[in-house]
């Protein structure tokens, strides 16, 4: 993972990089590591609330058998494939622009563009919600200006909806992102860019050629988060589409039910089975694992 | 050139109008929230879009049912503490491992990165559990503990340090400067950028955190602007107005913190170097 | 370390430490600001002046919030924090009962059940023992705008001994001749499956707590309405709570069916007062269907680990089993109808609303209350109303019923166990 980092000749055991890490792994040893190993311990349980006993292997044997898992799987692999890509892009083009010191207002834009992050998860599904609804804002605007004839079915079409929480996602988040590639930028020496322009490499090729490649340590970084952010999507799928009353479905036919909205859903809406809950967030820690593998394998390779 | 020049001109408006459509796009449920702020919760629901008269009423309802003085404070406190120990802890175990050496570094570093994704809800019980025999079960402590050592910033500063120049640290320590030295007199303001991108996002994460804070926090006393506003905005019927109100008053601290870090973006770290 | 060492440590380190709060007093989680919170909160003062030392402390959570806090603190048997009163919703009371046995204490023994709804009582009776403290009813009814039937042909008359296929064709007319739907109905919500069933006896578990899906008379007969709501399209669509108070509340719909709770928020709006008026349910065509039925309501239960065990339930006695006058308030303050049955006989309960036209809706609601069928709602009911209202779209494209069920019932088993 780390074939370009600096590997100063030091002794085997290096006092300083214990002390500079040390504080760090400590805590994460009692306030991460152990939860973990307790909650790998309960997937190995099975029963109700507290009425738990061992079961082995048949929590897994339960996940291939359980449709509503299967659904909640593909569809985080759907939001993940479309979501993480897109948000990228847009984060990583909107910072190049406002990196430009000709562009004016560029503190406004920048904290304009910031703002969704901060807002309240509660405004946000609110004010979703309203707009989403069959007779809401986005609909109007989108007959009004003749790209669809009738309202788009967002809340009862599955396929809507799971654009629609896209949507929302990368609204919420693109700004966010935006903060890192801002924030690596300044660290590009500006003089190598005035050097490409002199010598008349256009703008587009300048991102592509000089910025992007620089901006990879920090764009491995967002992607890794991203998709771990994605996987584990919650927020938006649980409030957005989430029913009134008890029970309720995620989403017109669960379309958008996700991989942490059923882990919840197992551990706190329904029965408690925390022993089958725990098992379904190993297989988000198996698909984050390996997807996070071949994110890093694949930054390394090209910088070879 | 002229047509360079216009190519450039038409690129230029281009650019500006992207931009506005993002601007526009991100602020517009922000607006909405003040303007909701500002109506009543009949109005609000019908999805009236202009600014109304029931603010004083909002507020007057927002302050009489919520202790704001008390709810605010606790935010608060529990933000910046957390903030000052993740930046402080993260950062110097981000440097940490990308700076020193040592056989178990990647192990290590992997396991942490591992750690990064499980899903907080499959954790939560066995840190209550944890924090129960501990004695921290509703303190401000137990909010804070868990989040200190945040594996995320720790992955942030080390891809950051990746960009930050040896040949300073080569040429402290020829000046006889000791490793904590190097690490707090250069590396500190060289990273200020890094530095300010975390820290908005520490802050913005710890003040808006919601389901650990609300699982170990028991008590009317100890919560936080977060699980207040959940509440209110829970009820059968609930008073949105009310609810903007506090959704408004909470993004202000965030705002502030955001207007007065950014300036980092702008100023940049070369300067600084050279 | 001990954990005291770690504890003193911790709090030594810092000032943000808080000291836990003092004995001695009832400590109760629910969860709406304006209803449950504020009417636990007048028992409690009601309580205080007979009661000088009782001290109550109410903390509100969204109810989502209060379910998650609680089923974390079950489940890790930390007792530090967990409050002696706590406010469960109906539907997940056997799952709590069941799922931690002993966490919460049975009231048989201090408690006179015979005056509430028989069905609330039951609903928490676990090995004969009653385990709760019944508190709202969600007794259902059908709330209908008089201004908009008449429009349509029909008269409140008619509107009261209706069954399903006579509301769909009142539906159709009303949207004939007036172009207001019907109802305001959320596709991803199963609440009216939930009302439709019970109203026929049934629900998704048998009276021994066992899955019935398939064969299941009332669950076919209420997938039936649905799709016929559907297909013959007079509902208007609504994409969670909001936006389903708002279809009535703006004036887009002639008819709400659901628990009497939302009386209030029927009533907040002045202008339509006198136009709605309140009938008992359609019936379904099935064998043991009725006029009546529930819809969400709640109930105070004590946990075992509380240390004012003893007041909590001589609290909870004292105002929710005897205080008929507490009733009264809490109707009048807060639109709340209790399932105590005495409560009718006060004041409020026997006075009749300008704003339902003079109806005696309360003396009403009390009647259907006592009559609401009994039905087990197991442990699965959240479980099990998920894979339902995730088919009712289907129900909406012309897929048969018992496809539905029988798709239904393949997706609940591996759920239920």
């Amino acid at each position: 993972m780390s074939a370009i980092s600096t590997r100063p000749k030091r002794p085997r055991f290096d006092v300083n990089g214990w002390l500079f890490v040390g504080p760090a792994l400590a805590l994460i040893a009692i306030f991460m590591v152990f939860p973990i190993l307790h909650s790998l311990w309960m997937s190995f349980q099975s029963g109700l609330g507290m009425r738990l006993s061992f079961a082995g292997l048949k929590n897994i044997y339960r996940l291939f058998n359980d449709p509503l898992f299967l659904m909640a799987l593909t569809n985080t692999f759907i939001f993940f494939l479309v979501q993480v890509p897109v948000m990228l892009t847009l984060a990583l083009i909107t910072a190049a622009l406002l990196n430009n010191p000709d562009i004016k207002f560029r503190g406004v834009l920048r904290t304009a563009i910031f703002l969704p992050c901060v807002t309240s998860l509660v405004a946000y599904t609110v004010l979703f919600k309203s707009m989403f609804v069959a007779n809401g804002l986005v609909n109007t605007v989108l007959i009004n200006l003749g790209i669809v004839n009738v309202g788009i079915p967002w809340m009862t079409d599955p396929f809507w909806c799971r654009v629609m929480i896209i949507i929302a996602i990368t609204w919420r988040w693109t700004g966010y992102n935006m903060i890192f590639y801002l924030a690596a930028m300044q660290n590009i020496d500006r003089s190598v860019y005035e050097a490409a322009r002199i010598d008349g490499v256009p703008t587009w090729a300048r991102f592509v050629s000089l910025t992007v490649p620089m901006l990879k340590p920090v764009i491995l970084f967002t992607t890794v988060t991203s998709t771990i952010g994605t996987l584990q999507l919650f927020d938006e799928v649980s409030t957005i589409t989430g029913g009134g009353s008890a029970g309720g479905a995620a989403g017109p036919g669960n379309s958008a039910l996700t991989l942490s909205l059923y882990i919840y859903n197992l551990t706190f809406k329904f029965a408690p089975n925390l022993g089958y809950a725990a098992t379904v967030s190993y297989v988000i820690v198996l698909l984050v694992a390996i997807l996070s593998f071949l994110q890093f394998y694949a930054a390394r390779e090209r910088k070879a | 050139m002229i047509s360079y020049g216009f190519k450039q001109r038409i690129a230029s408006v281009v650019v500006y109008i992207f931009l506005a459509v993002m601007a526009f796009l991100s602020i517009f449920p922000f607006l909405w929230m003040v303007i909701g702020a500002t109506n009543t919760t009949s109005d609000i629901v019908k999805g009236k879009m202009t600014f109304g008269e029931a603010v004083v009423a909002n507020a007057t309802t927002f302050f009489t049912q919520v202790n704001a003085p008390l709810i605010f404070w606790n935010s608060a406190k529990i933000t910046i503490i957390a903030t000052v120990l993740t930046l402080l802890i993260s950062s110097l175990a981000g440097y940490g491992f990308e700076i020193f050496s040592s056989r178990f570094r990647e192990k290590l570093y992997t396991l942490m990165l591992l750690s990064l994704m499980i899903p907080f809800a499959a954790l939560m019980i066995p840190l209550f559990m944890l924090m129960g025999k501990f004695g921290l079960i509703n303190t401000h402590i137990a909010v804070v503990l868990p989040t200190v050592a945040s594996a995320f910033i720790i992955f942030y500063f080390r891809q950051s340090t990746k960009a930050f120049p040896h040949e300073l640290r080569d040429a402290a320590r020829v000046d006889g400067l000791k490793e904590w030295q190097i690490f707090f007199l250069i590396y500190m303001p060289v990273m200020r950028s890094t530095y300010a991108a975390a820290f908005i996002i520490v802050f913005m994460t710890a003040w808006n955190s919601y389901l650990w804070p609300l699982i170990v926090l028991q008590s009317n006393e100890t919560k936080t602007i977060t699980l207040v506003i959940s509440s209110l905005g829970s009820a059968y019927y609930p008073d949105y107005g009310v609810v903007m109100i506090g959704t408004v008053l909470a993004t202000i601290p965030t705002l502030f913190v955001f207007f007065a870090m950014q300036r980092q973006f702008v100023e940049g770290m070369l300067g600084s170097v050279k | 370390m001990n954990r005291k060492t770690v504890a003193l440590a911790f709090a030594g380190a810092s000032l943000i430490a808080i000291t836990a709060a003092q004995a001695a007093e009832v400590t109760v989680w629910c969860w709406d600001p304006n209803f449950n919170v504020a009417i636990m909160k007048q028992a409690g003062e009601i309580y205080a002046k007979t009661h000088p030392d009782f001290k109550l402390n109410v903390v509100d959570f969204a109810k989502a919030d209060l379910e998650q806090k609680l089923q974390t603190g079950l489940a890790s048997g930390v007792a530090d924090g967990m409050p002696d009163i706590v406010l469960i919703e109906d539907y997940g009371a056997q799952k709590y009962l069941q799922s931690f046995p002993d966490a919460f204490t049975p009231l048989s023994d201090k408690v006179d059940y015979s005056g509430f709804a028989d069905y609330k009582v039951k609903l928490a009776t676990l090995d004969g023992k009653v385990y709760s403290m019944p508190f709202d009813s969600g007794v259902a009814g059908l709330f209908y705008r008089k201004d908009m039937i008449t429009a349509a042909g029909y008269t409140p008359a008619d509107m009261q001994d209706l069954t399903w296929d006579k509301y769909v064709e009142i539906g159709k007319a009303v949207e004939a001749k007036t172009g207001k739907k019907m109802m305001g109905f959320d596709p991803n919500d199963g609440g009216l499956v939930r009302v439709l069933m019970q109203s026929a006896g049934g629900w998704y578990f048998d009276k021994d707590g066992k899955l019935s899906v398939e064969g299941n008379v009332a669950l076919k007969g209420a997938l039936d309405v649905i799709q016929k709501i559907q297909v013959n399209n007079i509902f208007r669509p609504a994409a969670g709570w909001a936006d389903w108070v708002g279809s009535f509340t703006s004036g887009e719909v002639a008819t709400v069916v659901t628990g009497v709770w939302i009386t209030g928020t029927v009533k907040s709006q002045a202008d339509q007062a006198g136009k709605w008026g309140v009938a008992p349910l359609p019936k379904l065509s099935v064998e043991g269907a009725t006029h009546f039925s529930n819809l969400g309501g709640s109930s105070w239960y004590v946990l075992s680990g509380s240390k004012a065990k003893d007041e909590s339930i001589d609290f909870l006695n004292e105002i929710y089993a005897k205080n008929i006058d507490f009733y009264q308030k809490i109707l009048v303050d807060r639109g709340a109808v209790g399932s105590l049955l005495a409560a009718r006989n006060g004041e409020a309960y026997k006075s009749n609303d300008a704003f339902f036209g003079g109806e005696p809706i309360w003396q009403n609601f009390s009647d259907w209350l006592a009559k609401v069928p009994s039905v087990n709602y197991g442990t699965f009911t959240n479980e099990v109303d998920s894979v339902v209202s995730a088919h009712q779209p289907d129900l909406a494209k012309g897929a048969s019923v018992d496809d539905v069920i029988k798709a239904i019932d393949d997706q609940a088993k591996t759920l239920v166990q």
